[in-house]
């Protein structure tokens, strides 16, 4: 199938088992390359890209087949107006995915993360293996702001905003957490690391209580609004944990994707976690984990497929989009179109 | 004594004439070549490649055709053995030629077989090239009294010193060593190539000669073991065509020539310069048999790479060029106090016509062209896309300034040394020293103060056959109109028509020369026959004006006011409304200012610029530019960033 | 992750290559005597490019039930022929159905779009059109793939010039594409002419440089990109010529991959070498993407002194020259760290180095001996040693990516021993290296802990007398060179298997052995000489044994010796190397300095020189100025 007859059409892949909760008052989106064995240059096999879960449990297609994707966001104003960064940077479009533009040109590249900021949303934070740049037109034009930003090691995995605050930002770095204040005009580091800072989230329950994920410098744990941080005990530092996630439904549950540990939940807000690797393939290699509006627990593994669990881990069942790899998962208010 | 190559061009010309006649010549032959510019580089050099070879195989072809007459010359010689054919034939052949009976002297004898000697080092029979060789030993070689005779004699000496490195003086019809003949030829062609590019050609803007320059040239950039040679070769060979390309409107070579023939002078496109510009540019017919000797120059030409900078200026006209250039006399041996005066010309060229000009004044004794105003026409030939007025001088003391010879036997010699018209009152070729020319863009002021007693004092004005609405106005003005160009043509004096006769040559008695007889062409002779004289031209495009009458109107309304005596003089608005005054003898004056030649550079105009004594030539078209820098032997490309 | 479609198009050619016999390749070696003749040497480079483009022309016909079989390379030989016109538009509407993405889509495409801008029907240069606004092109993450990109971007922009946002997959204007694409060509172009290629010296990806370069001199509208396209051609092969020996690459490599590293003639260099120099035979299928340079190849004259830099070899020379490392986004000090190269060439052998360490993180080769073979083909004329580094993190440095999918990952996409403790491709953090004419002192210290804790040395099938002397040495002959090979640590044998492709999932024997010595310090000394500079082998062996030599593995490694040229060297792990009492001090080196190649760092300038023929190519004034000197 082409890129030009998949273009906003929607693929409809029904969930295996019939969704159990009623309609969520959210949108549930993913970012996910299903053609596992694509490499650049060769044909897009399958469909990829953005996908929105349907109140029925079905994942439909929205946007450009795009393997390289590696998040997406929306303008809470107009969901219509869509950003997603990939491989060649960030792609904007304005009208719900008919029509996509290139934002940045050839001095940026392989965009890992894209933020809006719900406060200023005008304002785009763009994540890049050299650096951060942020637009305030939209992503009409784009400008590196890195003041304060080490000249090496600002590999940026991703830039984290904090909802309660127009302009203030987390990111993760090679060398840490850096914070601004000001929508990018100067970072502080927060957090020193010795390796790259995998994923940072802000609790939907406390807007205090943050959580960072690294490479190998374990997770870390935030209760003053990201100013200072501590280690999560009992999450094993030997493996690299790609990302943290909360659940909206319930301010104790936590859980945490990694590769070599699989997925690690907790239910007392993090004071101890728990192996839920039951019922997924073997070896452990989780990708991403996610919780959607409902409280149900994604897990995207490696090679394998999305998983899915309705006891927060401790049973899982297979979801469609075999093979996929699944890099983000977002929730926005239910869109009113 | 005046060298020619006698002989050997009539028999060459006549052959290759007389058999081109009933052997198909392709592009002669064939319809008019495309005048679009090839963009494409490839497709650009597949076709000169294309064209060299159609000379090759048609050469080859003719005296290769079962039953043929034509025995092999050594311009086929060089062709076949390049291609490995009928190498047994060329030995044969070249054993016959070296014979001490057919071994003949001079340059125009030297360069071919020099080529054929290089072209068959490697696949020549021993015998064969030890005949060669022998032929440099006992056969005394005339140097020639002409500037092109000693390029191609020391070329030709030169390659073949190169090519028997190491030999004695006894081996040498010179007497010198091969080293000494090194040197000497070395010597004297880098004088050559020092006093063209600090000051300018001697035989510039010639319609056949530049071939006797092109082919030693390229000779040196093919054959030479020397690499500073060989660039020097790449080198000047970039310098003439890129002054032929800029000279050439659609392939025709325009304006002024240091030589030219009868021929050649009114139809403009029968010309070395016209194949040429076919071989390199494909944007003309080439000659009849290729046109002789420049049949020499495809046997070596893929060897010559045409830079698209050169080839952009002979094809690639989107802007009309005004070019002022410096050149000199042939060298002056007595009655002058310059060893070889400048040369000023001018030279306008825009897409329906061209004008050219020099100051006026003794050039080349015998055959130089002083100016015209050419237009184009689409097929050049059989054409004579030319108006102009000249001094029909002839003047044995003339002849004496530049050769060795007493002065009443040397004009007589010249009807047999291939130059028929030189003491004929309605000659049509040479220059004056009682003419002085201004020009200005599209006018021309020829004016003439001949004293009494001067052979012919008289203006001969050319009209061609090809002029179409020719109107003799009332205002005195002589309008016609010659392709797409208006033509105003104003005599300042009373004159007469008379019909224009060509030179046709005919089979002669042996030892005598060349021998000709008399033609109408259709083309008539404004016959002025006054001491004090003048001629007005003023050209302009048909596209110009809103019809023929409304050009002559303008031409009408130009405010003119002229005199003769004591000395021809005109004050007059051109019809680009220049205020322009000129007297015979004076310095001309535009809005003004009067002109000062001292300060024109050696080339400055549209396309090539160089000062004098500069050695280097920058050629430019758009954003291309090349330097020809023979300081440093360095030719150097550059994209600038444009206008 | 780069190479899939390299393989698989390369593997295409090839499959369609066995159909019909491939001249050059089929025959005996070429004549390797020097052209003089200019009007000869032209007339032999078209005559191979022509060989080229009748072999893939014919190499396929149009099935009426199925005009897309063609493939983009055969319809681009047939258009640069002007055959089967009606076939290749039938076979562009086709395969425009289903286009790709990517650089390795993007340049083939533009390529037919050009050669057939008069020849394909309106609906087969529609359809082309149509898939630059349908198809989202990704740019990739490698210099190459940007150089690819940008060009055939530039090109169909100013192909479909004043073109609005929406006709073009992102949704820039033809105006902003062009903007953006020449300004990364010329950036590109600066940084290589100032500090040097990023991929340099590389077995196959030179073709990824040169093709979209001769697009650029071929096809833009821009005098100044025509320009700069011609002179980046004449800066690629001129270090290409000078890096051969008789048309095989030699020396380090910042990419190569298990074939080429052991037979050197079989990479796509070769094929540059033959088609401009017809040095060396063609490779198989005209290297797969080489066919794409052919068709435009009469576009580009070969210079006569680049010409002689690779077939005119008079005396021996040594080339110091810099280049950098593929930028690293992570884990690093710095950018584009620079990489110093050795070349010493002579008649019968060459040596080339850099100083070791980290390069390219998966496919660079630090250094080998080559010796010349008067048939290349099959042969592996090669000797050297490596620490088989193997690490996620050094991925990571270059690769926006995680670590633990990597090193599995890259085995299954076209660098299958990537993951192998007897691999022989790569570079390591814990190699330096150092060479003086053809004398090679290679020291390891590897970290306790580390991948595969041993060092690799090749010996090739085609090395004859090979002798284990009780001095220590190891010598054989290879071709008319005399090698010396000394491991400074106790060793054993085994057999080299051999990756026969990208994508072999098992390795198969094809002669040699792997000399593998499993100690954390480690070295090697390889001394080359020439069998005509010994009255015989044991003579060499003699003058081998008699080389004043000390040496020792703790703490760090250290050689000090005296070469067979007579130097006094003495080389620490982690030391600058000290050669006649004198530190060298890479910090001076030039971008190019020898007696062929010169240029300074950030002069954007490289004098070419052979003899008395001088080219030089100036960036700063876009100009190429010939002179004799």
């Amino acid at each position: 199938m082409t890129p030009l007859k998949t273009f906003l059409t929607l693929i409809t892949l029904m969930a295996s088992t019939t969704f159990s909760t009623a309609a969520p008052e959210y949108d549930f989106y993913i970012c996910a390359k299903v053609n596992r064995d694509y490499v650049i240059g060769s044909k897009v096999e399958t469909v990829n890209g953005v996908f929105q879960r349907t109140d029925e449990g079905a994942w439909v297609h929205q946007g450009y087949n795009d393997t390289t994707l590696t998040a997406v966001a929306f303008d809470p104003r107009d969901r219509n107006v869509i950003y997603t960064s990939a491989n060649n940077g960030l792609w904007r479009s304005l009208d719900g995915g008919k029509h996509w533009r290139i934002c940045n040109d050839w001095d940026m590249t392989e965009a890992r993360h894209v933020a809006v900021d719900p406060n200023a949303p005008d304002h785009v934070y763009l994540s890049l293996p050299d650096g951060i740049a942020v637009s305030t037109d939209r992503a009409q034009t784009l400008v590196r702001r890195e003041n304060g930003l080490p000249e090496r090691g600002k590999y940026t995995q991703l830039v984290t905003i904090d909802r309660t605050q127009a302009g203030r930002a987390f990111a993760g770095c090679e060398v840490g957490i850096y914070l601004t204040e000001n929508g990018a005009d100067s970072w502080r580091r927060v957090l020193e690391t010795t390796d790259i800072v995998n994923d940072i989230q802000q609790s939907p329950h406390d807007p205090d209580h943050w959580l960072a994920t690294t490479q190998s410098a374990g997770a870390w744990s935030s209760r003053d609004g990201g100013l200072t941080w501590s280690p999560i005990e009992g999450v094993p530092r030997a493996h690299s944990l790609y990302n943290v996630t909360f659940d909206m439904t319930n301010p104790d549950r936590l859980a945490i994707g990694s590769w070599g540990l699989g997925v690690l939940t907790s239910e007392d807000g993090g004071k101890t976690w728990q192996d839920r690797n039951t019922g997924l393939p073997e070896p452990q290699r989780v990708w991403r984990v996610g919780v959607d509006p409902s409280g149900r627990l994604y897990a995207s593994v490696h090679t394998q497929t999305l998983f899915y669990s309705d006891d927060f881990g401790r049973t899982w069942q297979p979801d469609t989009l075999k093979g996929s790899l699944v890099n983000y998962f977002v929730t926005m208010p239910k869109s009113k179109q | 004594m005046i060298f020619s190559p006698r002989g050997i061009i009539a028999a060459a010309l006549g052959a290759l004439s007389f058999v081109g006649s009933l052997h198909a010549q392709p592009s002669f032959e064939g319809s008019l070549p495309s005048r679009e510019v090839i963009e494409d580089s490839a497709e650009r050099r597949a076709a000169y490649l294309a064209r060299i070879d159609e000379v090759n195989d048609w050469h080859i072809d003719l005296a290769s055709s079962p039953g043929s007459e034509v025995k092999l010359t050594f311009s086929t010689i060089s062709m076949l053995l390049q291609r490995g054919e009928q190498i047994e034939r060329c030995n044969r052949r070249m054993l016959e030629l070296m014979d001490p009976e057919m071994v003949r002297s001079g340059p125009f004898w030297m360069f071919p077989v020099v080529i054929a000697a290089h072209a068959g080092r490697d696949v020549l029979s021993a015998e064969a090239s030890a005949s060669i060789r022998e032929a440099f030993r006992f056969k005394r070689q005339l140097r020639g009294d002409t500037e092109n005779h000693w390029m191609m004699y020391y070329v030709s000496l030169y390659l073949m010193s190169e090519l028997y490195p190491n030999e004695p003086g006894e081996s040498w019809y010179t007497g010198k060593s091969s080293e000494e003949n090194l040197a000497e030829t070395r010597g004297w062609l880098i004088d050559w190539m020092d006093i063209t590019t600090s000051i300018g050609q001697g035989e510039y803007n010639a319609t056949h000669y530049v071939s006797e320059y092109a082919i030693p040239m390229l000779m040196l950039a093919t054959y030479s073991s020397d690499p500073e040679m060989k660039q020097r070769g790449k080198m000047v060979l970039d310098w003439l065509f890129a002054e032929l390309a800029n000279v050439t409107l659609e392939g025709v070579l325009r304006g002024p020539n240091s030589r030219v023939g009868d021929t050649a002078v009114v139809e403009r496109g029968r010309t070395s310069a016209s194949f040429l510009a076919w071989l390199l540019f494909g944007n003309t017919p080439p000659q009849p048999a290729h046109g002789g000797w420049p049949v020499y120059f495809a046997t070596m030409a893929k060897h010559y790479h045409v830079p698209e900078v050169i080839y952009r200026l002979a094809t690639d006209r989107s802007e009309d060029i005004l070019q002022r250039d410096r050149a000199r006399t042939r060298r002056y041996w007595r009655y002058s106090d310059q060893h070889m005066p400048p040369i000023y010309k001018t030279q306008y060229l825009r897409n329906d016509y061209a004008v050219g000009s020099h100051q006026g004044r003794i050039s080349d004794p015998i055959q130089s062209h002083v100016w015209d105003v050419t237009w184009r026409e689409d097929d050049p030939r059989g054409k004579h896309p030319t108006m102009f007025s000249l001094h029909p001088h002839d003047s044995g003391k003339v002849m004496q300034m530049f050769f060795a010879a007493y002065p009443d036997s040397v004009t007589g010699g010249l009807l047999a040394a291939g130059k028929p018209s030189y003491v004929e009152p309605d000659k049509l070729v040479g220059s004056s020293p009682y003419e002085k020319v201004f020009q200005d863009l599209d006018t021309v002021i020829a004016l003439y103060d001949i004293p009494a007693g001067t052979d012919h004092e008289r203006v001969n004005g050319f009209f061609s056959k090809d002029l179409r609405d020719l109107i003799e106005h009332e205002s005195g003005w002589i309008f016609a109109r010659g392709g797409d160009a208006y033509l105003a043509y104003r005599p300042l004096a009373d004159y007469s028509w008379t019909p224009h006769l060509i030179y046709r040559g005919v089979p002669a008695t042996p030892g005598q020369g060349y021998s000709y007889e008399r033609d109408p062409t259709g083309s008539q002779v404004l016959v002025s026959p006054h001491a004090k004289n003048g001629t007005i031209l003023q050209a302009a495009s048909v596209a110009e004006f809103a019809s023929y009458e409304a050009f002559q109107q303008a031409m009408i309304a130009l405010p003119l006011e002229f005199s003769l005596e004591p000395t021809p003089t005109v004050t007059m608005t051109t019809l680009r409304g220049k205020q322009v005054s000129v007297t015979f003898g004076e310095a001309p004056i535009v809005d003004g200012t009067p002109l000062d030649y001292t300060q024109w550079k050696l080339f400055e105009g549209t396309h090539l610029n160089a000062e004098i004594g500069g050695r280097k030539l920058t050629i430019t078209h758009g954003q291309l530019q090349r330097v020809l820098d023979f300081n440093t032997l360095t030719i150097s490309d550059t994209v600038t960033s444009g206008k | 992750m780069k190479l899939t479609q390299l393989f698989a198009a390369m593997v295409t050619l090839t499959t369609a290559g066995t159909a019909i016999a491939q001249p050059a390749f089929d025959a005996a070696p070429p004549d390797r005597s020097v052209v003089q003749d200019a009007a000869i040497r032209e007339a032999a480079y078209l005559a191979r490019v022509n060989e080229v483009l009748n072999w893939r022309a014919s190499g396929a016909t149009v099935k009426t039930d199925d005009p897309g079989n063609l493939g983009l390379a055969a319809v681009a030989c047939k258009l640069a022929l002007g055959e089967d016109l009606e076939d290749c538009s039938l076979s562009v509407i086709e395969v425009m159905k289903d286009p790709g993405t990517g650089p390795f889509w993007m340049f083939p495409n533009v390529c037919v779009a050009f050669l057939g801008r008069d020849h394909l029907t309106d609906e087969a240069k529609a359809a082309i059109r149509e898939t630059w606004r349908t198809t989202r092109q990704l740019r990739g993450d490698t210099e190459n793939h940007w150089v690819m990109y940008y060009a055939s971007l530039f090109l169909m922009s100013e192909l479909y010039p004043n073109e609005p946002g929406e006709s073009w997959y992102n949704g820039l204007t033809s105006e902003e594409n062009l903007a953006e694409s020449k300004a990364f060509l010329i950036d590109w172009m600066d940084m290589t002419t100032k500090i040097g290629q990023g991929e340099f010296n590389t077995t196959h990806y030179i073709g990824e440089y040169a093709i979209p370069m001769l697009f650029l001199a071929s096809w833009s509208e821009d005098a100044e990109m025509k320009q700069r396209g011609k002179m980046m051609l004449d800066w690629l092969f001129a270090e290409l010529a000078n890096v051969t020996l008789n048309g095989v690459m030699r020396g380090p490599n910042s990419r190569t991959d298990e074939g080429s590293v052991i037979e050197r003639w079989n990479a796509l260099a070769s094929y540059f070498s033959w088609i401009l120099f017809g040095n060396t035979p063609p490779t198989k299928g005209y290297g797969g993407w080489g066919v794409y340079f052919a068709t435009v190849a009469k576009n580009y004259q070969v210079p006569e002194v680049i010409y002689r830099l690779a077939t005119d070899r008079g005396d021996d020379f040594v080339q110091r020259d810099r280049a950098r490392i593929r930028r690293r986004w992570r884990y690093s000090e710095e950018l584009s760290p620079p990489v110093h190269k050795t070349q010493y060439m002579r008649r019968d052998y060459a040596v080339g180095s850099t100083t070791g360490g980290q390069l390219d993180p998966i496919q660079a080769h630090a250094w080998d001996v080559t010796w010349d073979e008067p048939d290349p083909r099959g042969k592996h004329p090669t000797m050297f040693s490596l620490h088989p580094n193997s690490s996620s993190r050094a991925m990571q440095m270059s690769f926006t990516a995680y670590p633990e999918p990597w090193i599995k990952g890259v085995t299954n996409e076209g660098k299958p021993s990537y993951d192998s403790p007897d691999k022989i491709v790569g570079s390591s953090p814990f190699e330096q290296v150092f060479q003086d004419l053809d004398t090679v002192i290679a020291l390891y210290d590897i970290p306790e802990g580390t991948r595969f804790p041993h060092i690799n040395g090749f010996f090739s099938k085609d090395l004859v007398n090979l002798t284990e002397d009780q001095s220590g040495w190891i010598f054989a002959q290879g071709g008319r060179s005399y090698l010396a090979y000394r491991p400074l640590a106790g060793y054993h044998w085994i057999p080299y298997l051999h990756y026969t492709g990208g994508w072999a999932k098992e390795k198969l024997p094809v002669g040699g052995q792997l000399l593998t010595s499993p100690h954390l310090q480690n070295g090697t000394i390889v001394q080359a000489a020439s069998v005509d500079e010994f009255a015989s082998f044991e003579a060499f062996q003699d003058a081998i044994r008699a080389l004043p030599l000390e040496f020792n593995l703790e703490p760090v490694p250290m050689v000090k010796m005296t070469t067979l040229r007579g130097k006094q060297v003495s080389f620490t792990y982690g030391e600058a190397p000290i050669v006649n009492d004198e530190a060298i001090d890479y910090a001076k080196w030039k971008l190019f300095e020898g007696p062929h190649l010169n240029a300074e760092i950030d002069g954007r300038k490289m004098t070419i020189t052979h003899g008395r023929l001088q080219r030089v190519l100036d960036f700063n004034t876009l100009t190429i100025s010939d002179a004799v000197k």
